[in-house]
């Protein structure tokens, strides 16, 4: 069958960087092929699929050079950011767009934007709904649907769900399969627990651009697990193997309960005059890692604001028996990692950022160098000490944000979802630094979507719902009931 | 953080965007051109009539939003009060020189800027940008390649605002505190702009990939999910103007507040 896109010696290299990205590089995909490409980041993964659409170079200005470049007749490309797809504030607005472009008449949008929307699975009562109001899971289901009204005969998917909770991530590929049974799909996604059991073909790509290994999903998972694993992508059964080998049973050290860190009672936060979080009592103990669990808007982050006092919150809370009014700054006991780590950086390099908190405490310069070295050698940033910190990678930029926020050793530490979006060999790393502070008696307080954190690292959960701590229980607990709710589905 | 700015549809609404723009932008210059402070203060009340009852917006907002107006009044009209030109001294206190003539230029100036601001406000509340581009590109001919680049940069507005607020909460989390000053206010404004811009940049960049990923092109034409016209209030809206400017002189002749006719200095 003839080949429906394809490239052949693609050359291609981005301005400022020394060496050529791809170098006679060459690919073809069959019509109703499911591909999954994969690859460490910085493999170029985003960038092909943007050339074979012509994305690049017609939008996106890069050099390259290629013999032959052809791209399908109808494409569709889905993106990673849900916020950065829509250009237009309303959903049925968003596909009219696409319409518009297409040059359909007015009288027919209606029925097709309801139409495409069925598709995709979102039955909203008005099509005019404000797309901020949407979860990330339904943006990226209402970008889908906008893609489909190109009528595409090949699309691309650039890791659409690597911004998504579990439930959402579910919700985009279920669609997908219902969507896509009769097109071409070329998938990038790190994620790939969802998608393996609809691609049938799997690329993969080493971090010098170059194909590792092209076949079935068989051929490749099980030819290639040692390349998936040091990529860190995140392969069926990553997790087992990763404790598989962890192996030195890591016995959790019995918590010390005689004085709790954080203890709360009748403790609620509010945002304006609207009371949104909410526990009766709850206290955590030096030691423990306590994973915050719920769904999307439950009031997870909020309860680590609260506890941070960056809302306004009333009830009583004690921090190792003070109360928390009584403190100067929270901040000397607590010490909190934002989602995203960008925001956190106040500083122009990476040496300078993690040595800040320091200096404000005016530490001498000797003590403050001792410190900050150990640190980034601990958290292998010692090599780029003078990058700015927007220039770092995703798990370094991740890395720094928590380094720089812990390094007061504050005996408290909370995390607003640390592993999001981070490949498998980042995460672990970041949870073994979290483990080995939580060895040394700090108490860790994370949120996460991630149940797999809550099986094999945490020391408790609790489970906030509609604005509550409605439960409070061990990883045991916690595996019970997952396993009783599988079983009611 | 979600910002409620529901409100209710009225005529102002309906009116063609392109045609409300421009009528305004006309009126704005016809004010320039009142130097009769009683025409002027009549004038004003006709701009509040709209913005009072006709916006459709909660009373409660409207009042939040006119608090700028008193700022912008002082400010506008204090300095004309304080050393303005004049031969009737009121008072003389150092380089102050308070005459009748100024304090009357000087409340002039400041009725003028509140009318610049109300009728303003009265068509930022009263248009949704997305028909306000449309009306451009249907009335106007605006290029679509311009119209759909403020459409989607309106859309990263609630984006900043949220982002803003996380930002915030980040710097106070690492301790940072600002210095008083000029040289404090740099630092904060460089800790707060840099990453803001950057993401906003970035998202920039995305969205308008995204949009030539979905077809959007400069060069060919399109069809339009809305079609804006004109209608009967568009009449009305002239109609109104064509009442109260007529009857702001005629009241000004017959009932003047002041008795001055023209507050420029001879």
């Amino acid at each position: 069958m003839a080949a429906i896109t394809s490239i052949k010696n693609l050359r291609l290299k981005f301005p400022g960087v020394e060496s050529l990205l791809f170098k006679d590089f060459s690919l073809a995909f069959k019509k109703g092929e499911k591909v999954l490409i994969l690859g460490p980041s910085g493999s170029g993964k985003s960038t092909l699929l943007q050339v074979l659409t012509g994305i690049i170079p017609k939008s996106v200005e890069v050099p390259m050079k290629a013999e032959e470049v052809c791209t399908p007749d109808s494409w569709g490309f889905l993106f990673q950011d849900p916020d950065t797809q829509f250009c237009m504030p309303y959903a049925d607005e968003e596909i009219a767009f696409v319409l518009e472009n297409l040059q359909i008449p007015k009288t027919q949008m209606e029925s097709l934007i309801r139409h495409y929307l069925e598709q995709v699975g979102l039955d909203l009562d008005d099509t005019h709904t404000s797309i901020q109001t949407l979860s990330g899971g339904m943006k990226q289901r209402l970008a889908i649907a906008s893609v489909l009204a190109l009528e595409p005969d090949v699309l691309f998917l650039d890791e659409p769900t690597a911004m998504l909770d579990p439930e959402g991530t579910r919700d985009v590929w279920q669609t997908m399969k219902k969507v896509a049974k009769n097109k071409t799909v070329i998938i990038v996604e790190h994620k790939i627990e969802e998608v393996i059991d609809f691609v049938d073909r799997v690329l993969l790509l080493s971090d010098q651009g170059e194909i590792i290994a092209d076949g079935s999903k068989q051929q490749v998972f099980s030819g290639y697990k040692h390349v998936l694993a040091e990529q860190g992508i995140w392969y069926p059964g990553v997790w087992e193997e990763y404790l598989l080998a962890q192996n030195q049973s890591r016995a959790k050290p019995a918590i010390d309960k005689a004085m709790p860190m954080i203890s709360l009672d009748n403790f609620s936060g509010y945002r304006g005059k609207a009371k949104k979080i909410e526990v009766n009592r709850a206290n955590a103990y030096p030691g423990e890692w306590i994973t915050v669990v719920g769904k999307n808007g439950a009031g997870k982050s909020t309860l680590l604001h609260a506890l941070m006092h960056l809302i306004k919150v009333k009830g009583t809370y004690q921090i190792f028996g003070n109360d928390f009014k009584k403190l100067k700054t929270i901040s000397d006991y607590a010490a909190f990692v934002f989602q995203n780590p960008e925001f956190q950086f106040v500083t122009n390099s990476v040496y300078e950022e993690a040595a800040y908190s320091l200096q404000l405490e005016k530490w001498p310069q000797e003590k403050i160098e001792c410190r900050v070295e150990k640190l980034l050698r601990s958290y292998k940033l010692e090599n780029r000490r003078n990058d700015h910190p927007y220039q770092l990678s995703m798990g370094q930029k991740r890395r720094l944000s928590v380094a720089s926020a812990i390094v007061k050793q504050q005996p408290i530490l909370l995390l607003d979802e640390p592993t999001f979006g981070q490949d498998a060999k980042n995460t672990f790393s970041i949870l073994e630094q979290l483990e080995s502070l939580r060895l040394l008696g700090t108490t860790i307080v994370m949120v996460t979507h991630d149940s797999n954190i809550v099986k094999h690292f945490a020391t408790r959960y609790w489970h906030i719902e509609n604005g509550k701590l409605a439960e409070d229980g061990s990883p045991a607990e916690y595996i019970e009931k997952e396993a009783l709710l599988t079983a009611v589905d | 953080m979600r910002l409620d700015f529901s409100y209710k549809q009225t005529w102002l609404h309906q009116i063609n965007p392109s045609f409300k723009f421009i009528l305004i932008v006309i009126l704005f210059i016809h004010i320039l051109f009142i130097h009769n402070i009683n025409v002027m203060i009549n004038y004003m009340a006709a701009a509040f009539i709209l913005y009072v009852a006709f916006t459709g917006h909660p009373w409660k907002r409207l009042l939040i939003i006119s608090i700028p107006f008193v700022l912008l009044f002082v400010t506008s009209s204090a300095s004309m009060i304080f050393f303005g030109q004049g031969e009737n001294t009121w008072l003389k206190w150092g380089l102050v020189h308070i005459t009748e003539e100024s304090f009357l230029r000087g409340l002039h100036l400041g009725f003028r800027g509140i009318i610049f601001a109300t009728l303003g406000v009265v068509f930022s509340l009263t248009t949704r940008p997305v028909y306000l581009f449309y009306s451009f590109m249907q009335q106007l001919k605006l290029k679509p390649k311009y119209a759909y680049s403020f459409m989607a940069a309106f859309r990263l507005i609630p984006i900043m605002i949220e982002e803003l607020q996380i930002l915030s909460y980040a710097l106070k989390v690492r301790g940072v505190q600002h210095q008083k000053g000029v040289a404090g206010f740099f630092k904060k404004l460089q800790s707060y702009s840099i990453p803001l811009l950057s993401q906003s940049i970035r998202r920039a960049h995305r969205i308008a990939v995204a949009m030539e990923a979905k077809h959007f092109s400069a060069t060919t034409k399109r069809t339009f999910y809305y079609q804006i016209g004109f209608s009967k209030f568009d009449i009305l809206f002239v109609m109104y103007f064509a009442v109260v400017i007529p009857a702001s002189y005629l009241l000004a002749i017959h009932f003047p507040y002041f008795p001055v006719t023209d507050v420029r200095f001879q």
